[in-house]
């Protein structure tokens, strides 16, 4: 029973009790994955197909009707506009705070994560008394002489836009801050020497190497935002309703779940469609550049 | 296998047993003042006299509502929802019929009781202004679609029910014993006159929100909101001109663990006295007719039902029947 001087007692039988526990690991995972998703998914589908009537009914209702291709025109714009500035402005954020010294990083770290762990609603209306009319900024902003009639800021496109990349900000600057900080600096010092400028360093050496994380934090905050409903719903307006409201008006208001239920089964399905693209392109680059 | 026997049977004599006991039950509501007012004006009063505690739940939800009914598994057993929602959910078979041997329905006003619901409160829509923000006031529903002598946002009610789509066709001139059957592409178009300008909310406090906060200075608003921004000390303005009134209604989800308990409530909760507490509360209406001598005159005079010199009542029936047909539209109209 000794554990290590008989070596061929311990080798021998070891990768048989990996093997075990590892699909013993895996029984739970898979029943959870079951249970909360295949099955409510699968009760969907068959309600989209089955409510009010049997049939493909719900579906071309939904890409017959230029008012819900529109809706979901507008779920992509919003959500492609936010994950552009997303970027935009996470990027140097979280090149900043991987060059910043250490005690600098954990306050702003702070901020970042104080600011993801307040409710969500409690922010959503924080931006609609500081973007509305008689808001803050408006309100600043005439006091400075900049405008003198208040700026349309909210129940638009605008507040939904600055509303949800406040709200996704922390999604994309966390994993590209874990990307940026495993570059090694002697490479930019290296490209430095050899003669690159500053420019040249950012979108030859720096922003390449930054891909991956880029890509999956533009896929988090794109596919986080495809699904997006509170902020979109209070900062909005109704003409540029996006898609989880939608269907929020089917199952809370109509209540006909089989058009709420074929407007969630293609939100699932791009949203997934997605993430094969993502797993196609960079599935084989692990962010961190290793 | 003797304890698994034991244990099993343990089991068996609690789930049996339970249901019969109901010590207590569960009631749901839209949250916010109003709920706070029917849990101190009907829930308290009802476990004072019969044991039964009331947990409150809420918000009300369709989609749930219809979920719990279809899976037997039914949380809710008192539900304040919609009037048009009612009758048309007690026709479709999500309701228990009510027991009017336990429930007294002579002092109720008919309007709002059905077979399957009697009226929790009843409210209008009333054209809201905040004083200080603007000129002048609009005064009807024709002056609210005017733009031009009131400029600036108006705010309206966000969802498919009774009220707005009335409003519009008032406003453009539909006489109010003509409304129904309801001309909608009338009051679309009517409306698509003013969309740019209209900020919907779609929560009661969020209608105080735009008023108080001028940025949208008048709209279409449930007048007990109305009530509840005067006493911040806001100069607002009501007007009742050819106001909306529109009713809640209690009802019982079918398959309702308690529903000797639920009847029981909704009995009390409908009787003189706690509708006048509700209506003191909320500066909604009560809906039985004995609770208006139970005010003081001056809370009386604010409510819905003094106001009815040119009132219009919304026709819950032709809502019940057209609700999704309705409801289609309406969020098309509104998206696009």
């Amino acid at each position: 029973m000794s554990t290590y001087s008989d070596a061929s007692g311990i080798i021998a039988p070891l990768p048989k009790a990996r093997r075990k526990t590892g699909f013993g690991a895996v029984v739970p995972a898979f029943a959870f994955v079951g249970i909360f998703f295949i099955v409510p998914v699968a009760i969907l589908l068959l309600r989209s197909v089955l409510e009010p009537v049997p049939g493909l009914g719900n579906y071309a209702q939904l890409i017959g009707s230029s008012t819900y291709l529109k809706i979901f025109a507008n779920t992509f714009i919003v959500s492609g506009l936010v994950t552009v500035i997303s970027l935009l402005i996470g990027f140097p954020v979280a090149w900043a705070l991987a060059i910043m010294p250490g005690r600098l990083t954990s306050v702003i770290f702070a901020i970042l994560l104080l600011s993801m762990w307040t409710n969500l609603l409690a922010r959503t209306y924080a931006w609609m008394v500081l973007l509305q009319r008689t808001g803050l900024i408006n309100k600043m902003l005439i006091g400075m002489g900049l405008i003198d009639k208040p700026l349309a800021l909210v129940n638009n496109l605008t507040g939904v836009t600055i509303g949800m990349t406040y709200i996704m900000l922390p999604f994309i600057i966390l994993p590209l801050y874990g990307v940026i900080k495993k570059i090694d600096p002697s490479i930019l010092q290296a490209a430095a020497l050899c003669g690159a400028n500053r420019w040249q360093c950012l979108t030859r050496v720096l922003l390449p190497l930054a891909t991956p994380g880029m890509a999956a934090g533009a896929l988090m905050v794109f596919v986080m935002s495809l699904g997006y409903f509170v902020t979109p719903s209070l900062l909005g307006g109704t003409a540029n309703m996006m898609l989880a409201e939608l269907i929020a008006q089917f199952v809370q208001s109509l209540v006909n779940w089989g058009m709420g239920g074929a407007a969630a089964l293609v939100l699932l399905v791009v949203t997934l469609s997605l993430y094969a693209v993502q797993l196609r392109f960079f599935g084989n680059q692990n962010p961190g550049g290793r | 296998m003797k304890t698994t026997f034991a244990f099993a049977a343990v089991v068996a004599v609690v789930a049996v047993s339970a249901p019969a006991k109901a010590e207590n039950m569960v009631f749901s509501s839209w949250g916010g003042t109003t709920q706070d007012a029917q849990k101190a004006a009907w829930a308290s009063p009802f476990t004072e006299k019969t044991g039964i505690t009331v947990v409150q739940d809420g918000p009300t939800d369709y989609g749930k509502l219809k979920a719990m009914v279809e899976a037997g598994q039914v949380a809710w057993d008192v539900v304040d929802v919609e009037g048009d929602y009612a009758a048309q959910a007690g026709k479709s078979g999500q309701l228990e019929k009510l027991d009017f041997s336990v429930i007294d329905k002579s002092k109720l006003d008919p309007r709002f009781v059905t077979d399957y619901s009697v009226g929790s409160f009843y409210y209008s829509f009333v054209i809201g202004c905040n004083a200080d923000a603007v000129k002048a006031c609009p005064k009807t529903w024709a002056d609210l679609f005017d733009t031009t002598k009131f400029p600036g946002k108006r705010t309206f009610y966000k969802w498919s029910a009774p009220g707005v789509i009335e409003a519009a066709l008032l406003a453009d001139g539909v006489p109010a014993d003509k409304l129904y059957p309801l001309d909608l592409d009338r009051a679309f178009k009517k409306l698509d006159t003013i969309k740019s300008d209209i900020i919907w909310w779609s929560g009661g406090a969020q209608s105080q929100q735009l008023l108080a906060s001028a940025e949208a200075p008048f709209g279409s608003v449930w007048n007990g909101r109305m009530t509840a921004l005067a006493a911040t000390g806001i100069k607002v303005e009501t007007s009742w001109e050819q106001n909306i009134t529109a009713a809640d209604a209690l009802v019982v989800p079918k398959g309702s663990p308690n529903v000797e308990a639920a009847m029981k409530f909704i009995a009390l909760a409908t009787s003189a006295e706690p509708q006048a507490a509700l209506a003191k509360a909320t500066g909604y209406a009560p809906i039985n007719i004995d609770s208006a001598k139970l005010m003081d005159p001056e809370t009386a005079k604010t409510l819905p039902d003094q106001q009815t010199a040119s009132q219009v009542n919304a026709d819950m029936n032709y809502w019940a029947q057209n609700r999704d047909a309705i409801g289609e539209k309406w969020y098309a109209w509104q998206a696009k």
